[in-house]
């Protein structure tokens, strides 16, 4: 049928591309990814194997030799050569007191502020997850600890961001 | 005359108009897309594979991962980089330990292979990455202390230097 010039550029402006169904497969697309995908951030925590130096100690410097033995009954902590128990952290409603040891470690990293390693030897069966929680309460310092100051290589007094972040299982052989 | 001219100019008329597509939706799109992106992204560039049956550790550590040989540790199995070295449910648990129970066999010469192999590039390739001496530690969080001692021991004694162990950090 014969149609005239005027009605034909009518129909051509009318034309638009239909954007709908494929934005929706879009949309659908984003939110199966938003849904299988997991938020959790992974990190790590770093622990040297512990070697055996013949070197001597130097006669100035009293390593304090922080270690920390689990047991049963709690956390015991030692210090010095040869060690010495100075504390025992006992188990709070038959959970490991880490909240506790973490507190007095900070007691000890004010008086020892250039200390950074700690040896953990865990003596009974703990799980993986309370040996993590362990090990965060011994190596991290927390925003609501008292703030820290130790001396730096030019004596200016800065602040210590970390407890005893060098951790050390002393036990791995037996 | 004016009938052929209007003819020969038709193609023409529609070409100057602009066509405009309503891209609205299509930038909510992109900026939902940008924000899942950049809420997921990982800066340390590593890539750690948790296997099915492996539940990781919460913790406050905020050390970002480094490069290293991946051992993934779950209640019944063990993998190094991908590949499984022990089935407890296959293997008999005699051939598995040696060193009085202390060493994990499988795990101890995957790894010292592994070692080997890195160390044999680094010596006929020039700039091949150096051995780090670095493992990084996928552990289930059930798994007790003796076990994972067993693993410390294993590792230290194929010629590994640092555990890292891989943890969850807080959301």
């Amino acid at each position: 049928m014969y149609k005239t010039p005027s009605s034909r550029r009518k129909k051509r402006n009318d034309t638009k591309l239909n954007l709908a169904p494929v934005l929706d497969a879009i949309f659908i697309f984003i939110f199966f990814l938003l849904m299988s995908a997991s938020f959790s951030k992974i990190y790590e925590i770093a622990s040297d194997v512990p070697m055996v130096s013949n070197s001597e100690p130097p006669k100035n410097h009293k390593p304090l030799a922080l270690t920390i033995k689990v047991y049963e009954k709690g956390f015991y902590v030692y210090t010095g050569v040869p060690s010495q128990r100075i504390k025992i952290i006992p188990k709070q409603e038959a959970k490991y007191d880490t909240e506790g040891l973490h507190k007095f470690l900070v007691e000890i990293k004010k008086k020892n502020t250039k200390e950074n390693s700690a040896i953990l030897e865990p003596v009974i069966d703990i799980t993986y997850e309370e040996l993590v929680l362990l090990m965060d309460s011994v190596r991290m310092l927390r925003p609501t600890d008292d703030d820290i100051y130790g001396k730096d290589k030019e004596g200016i007094d800065v602040r210590i961001k970390e407890l005893f972040s060098e951790i050390v299982f002393g036990n791995i052989q037996s | 005359m004016r009938t052929t001219r209007f003819i020969r100019k038709r193609g023409r008329r529609g070409a100057g108009r602009n066509f405009e597509i309503d891209i609205t939706s299509l930038l909510d799109i992109l900026v939902i897309l940008v924000v899942f992106l950049l809420k997921s992204y990982n800066s340390s560039g590593i890539v750690m594979n948790v296997p099915k049956g492996v539940e990781l550790p919460m913790s406050q550590s905020q050390t970002l991962n480094t490069s290293g040989t991946i051992v993934q540790v779950s209640p019944t199995k063990i993998w190094v980089e991908n590949k499984i070295v022990v089935d407890s449910e296959k293997d008999r648990k005699g051939t598995i330990y040696s060193e009085k129970g202390r060493l994990i066999t499988p795990l101890f010469d995957e790894l010292v292979s592994i070692k080997n192999s890195i160390t044999q590039l680094e010596k006929s390739t020039h700039g091949a990455k150096k051995f780090s001496g670095k493992i990084n530690l996928i552990v289930d969080k059930t798994i007790k202390y003796s076990y994972v001692k067993k693993l410390m021991y294993s590792c230290a004694e194929a010629g590994y230097r640092t555990y890292n162990f891989v943890v969850l950090g807080p959301e």
